[in-house]
């Protein structure tokens, strides 16, 4: 089992490839340029019609700019993956990566666009005048608890998909493979005693979603740094100031009001769900053994997950799932976030809602079910390509069914148009490497 | 579950009131620097509260739950020499723990608390908190109350 980052290997390749590319996307046009006098159908004069026809009907923008497929990744660069806070300029790179992931994986065209702003107001105010630009956004890598407001906000206040991946990503993903473990260990979602390990961004969107999807608030746990979350935990107050959304999942959890801490909150459990601080040794295995049989525990921190997954294993864990590609059961956003932007963008939605998340959660479930469960096998893996486009599609049916679709289509439309996107997508890449002119990166 | 009652304080509900009142300053703490706690806290609000009760100028109720104190009112009745009306009940602490929230419970002490201070003489109600407390400013607006007096604070210590 691996027990060490090949992190130095990776970092050196990273800083001479980053220098020799200069940078990992670039625009690329999508029309013939025949002669020179094409110019002037795609500018000036000719785009002066398409202008006039989109300033007098506004919705024609998805229709007759590249508007439909582009998003736009906004940063602050507050709560950069393992890095911290960075400043805009800093986290440049990682969403460069981000967006190379959802052009590769989604066929999304996907703007880096870190930000250089003072607080909640400010944020709002910069995604806001964005908009006309944007079919939609993702929110990335940004401090929580300010997070949960941003996300809320910009939902509420703009007509266009906003996406956190920290958020909705995690706790969209972690629910799939959720849904696989309970069926595997003869589990309902409904009646699972859950407990949340870290309450961070993730842990509380996903405390939050697997309510929205049904699970039982009264058996939940949650468990932060000062110990089990309570309604009677004397910084209540300091949390309905400072964390309303982590103070009203203290009001709903919990409803035997256990107190103490881990050890305490592991008691009779039937799902851990630890999204933390990296372990390896932060949960030790006698806290699992006092989970209840045919236990499910998710150790998602990285780079090192809390524990390591065959000490869970040998603690008593029936299945366990890290965020590594190099355990069995990665619980990966990068299969679902290229997915759900793509299945939002084919129906020109004007917003994730939970609920439409929990549907990609319930396809991304289905598709590894389809393919036979097994203790290793509970989610699909980054070569289970057919998952991406039928995640789009299951994704933009929901937002047809619940009115937040601009574009009426089927579900076969949806799949076989996000499948040729994506498809054509890889396929551009491989050409334009194959062709040389994207070379070969330097020794 | 048992009912809840709203009540006058009793000497045995001191030791858990006075864990209110420590959060409710606590909370006030978040408002301003003004109002950094001290560190006997907990020994303070005891002697706060033993010395309310034996008042006769001054309010003190609960919200109990059989032996739990969920909530907590206090006011004192104040001359107010030079104005009409004359006699003012200010309330200086009304606090309801996270869990009893949102059940009216705020709004029933309220008017428990207002009822009693006009048997008593009161002819207006004004309640104090922290300036920056929203909530309890929302709170007080919703039942008509409004700005009568600006309390403007400044630092001098170690100047």
């Amino acid at each position: 089992m691996p027990s060490k980052e090949p992190g130095d290997e990776y970092s050196r390749k990273a800083i001479r490839y980053s220098a020799f590319y200069g940078g990992k996307i670039g625009t690329a046009p999508k029309v013939p340029i025949r002669s020179l006098d094409d110019f002037s159908i795609w500018y000036t004069p000719g785009v002066a019609a398409v202008s006039r026809a989109i300033a007098k009907n506004r919705e024609l923008s998805f229709e007759y700019t590249n508007r439909w497929n582009t998003i736009g990744i906004l940063t602050d660069g507050t709560r950069v993956l393992g890095l911290g806070n960075i400043g805009p300029e800093g986290s440049l790179p990682v969403m460069e990566g981000k967006a190379l992931i959802y052009k590769y994986l989604g066929g999304v065209d996907a703007i880096p666009i870190p930000i250089r702003v003072d607080g909640v107001e400010q944020f709002v105010a910069t995604a806001k005048s964005l908009e006309p630009a944007l079919g939609g956004i993702n929110l990335e890598d940004i401090a929580s608890p300010k997070c949960f407001e941003i996300l809320e906000r910009l939902r509420k206040e703009m007509s266009i998909p906003i996406w956190h991946d920290d958020q909705q990503g995690t706790a969209g993903v972690t629910l799939a493979a959720l849904y696989n473990a309970l069926e595997l260990t003869d589990r309902d979602l409904r009646t699972s005693k859950i407990t949340l390990f870290g309450s961070g961004a993730a842990n509380i969107a996903t405390a939050k979603l697997l309510i929205e999807a049904g699970a039982d608030a009264g058996e939940m746990i949650l468990v932060d740094s000062k110990g089990v979350l309570n309604a009677e935990r004397d910084d209540m107050d300091q949390l309905l100031l400072r964390n309303r959304w982590k103070y009203e999942l203290a009001l709903k959890t919990n409803e035997a009001r256990v107190k103490g801490g881990l050890a305490e909150a592991l008691r009779n459990a039937d799902v851990l769900i630890a999204a933390a601080t990296p372990g390896p040794n932060l949960i030790k295995k006698q806290e699992i053994a006092r989970m209840n049989k045919r236990a499910v525990a998710f150790l998602l921190a990285n780079p090192i997950p809390e524990m390591w997954p065959d000490d869970a294993a040998a603690a008593g864990a029936e299945i366990v799932a890290t965020g590594r590609s190099d355990f069995p059961n990665q619980v990966n956003n990068s299969l679902l976030f290229p997915a759900a932007f793509r299945g939002v963008l084919d129906v020109r939605a004007k917003t994730i809602t939970d609920s439409m998340v929990i549907a990609a959660a319930q396809e991304m479930a289905k598709s590894a079910r389809e393919k036979g469960l097994r203790k290793n096998y509970i989610i699909p893996d980054m070569l289970d390509w057919e998952v991406l486009p039928r995640v789009a599609a299951a994704i933009g049916m929901q937002a047809q069914r619940e009115g937040q679709a601009r574009k009426k289509v089927s579900s076969d439309v949806i799949y076989k148009g996000a499948k040729k996107l994506i498809d054509t997508s890889r396929k551009i890449s491989q050409l334009l490497v194959q062709r040389g002119i994207i070379p070969a990166p330097p020794p | 579950m048992q009912r809840i009652t709203i009540r006058d304080a009793r000497g045995e509900d001191l030791r858990e009131s006075a864990r209110l009142v420590v959060r409710m300053k606590r909370l006030n703490e978040e408002f301003d620097p003004l109002y950094k706690v001290v560190g006997d806290v907990e020994k303070r609000a005891l002697k706060y509260l033993r010395e309310s009760i034996g008042s006769k100028n001054t309010v003190l109720i609960v919200a109990s739950r059989g032996k739990r104190i969920l909530g907590l009112l206090r006011a004192v009745l104040e001359d107010r020499v030079f104005y009409e009306p004359l006699m003012t009940g200010t309330i200086t602490d009304l606090y309801i723990l996270p869990e009893a929230r949102r059940k009216t419970m705020g709004n029933d002490m309220l008017q428990h608390g207002i009822k009693k201070l006009k048997r008593m003489g009161a002819e207006m109600i004004t309640a104090e908190f922290p300036a920056q407390n929203e909530i309890a400013v929302r709170f007080y607006h919703k039942r008509g109350f409004r700005a009568l007096v600006n309390i403007l604070a400044k630092e001098e210590m170690g100047q």
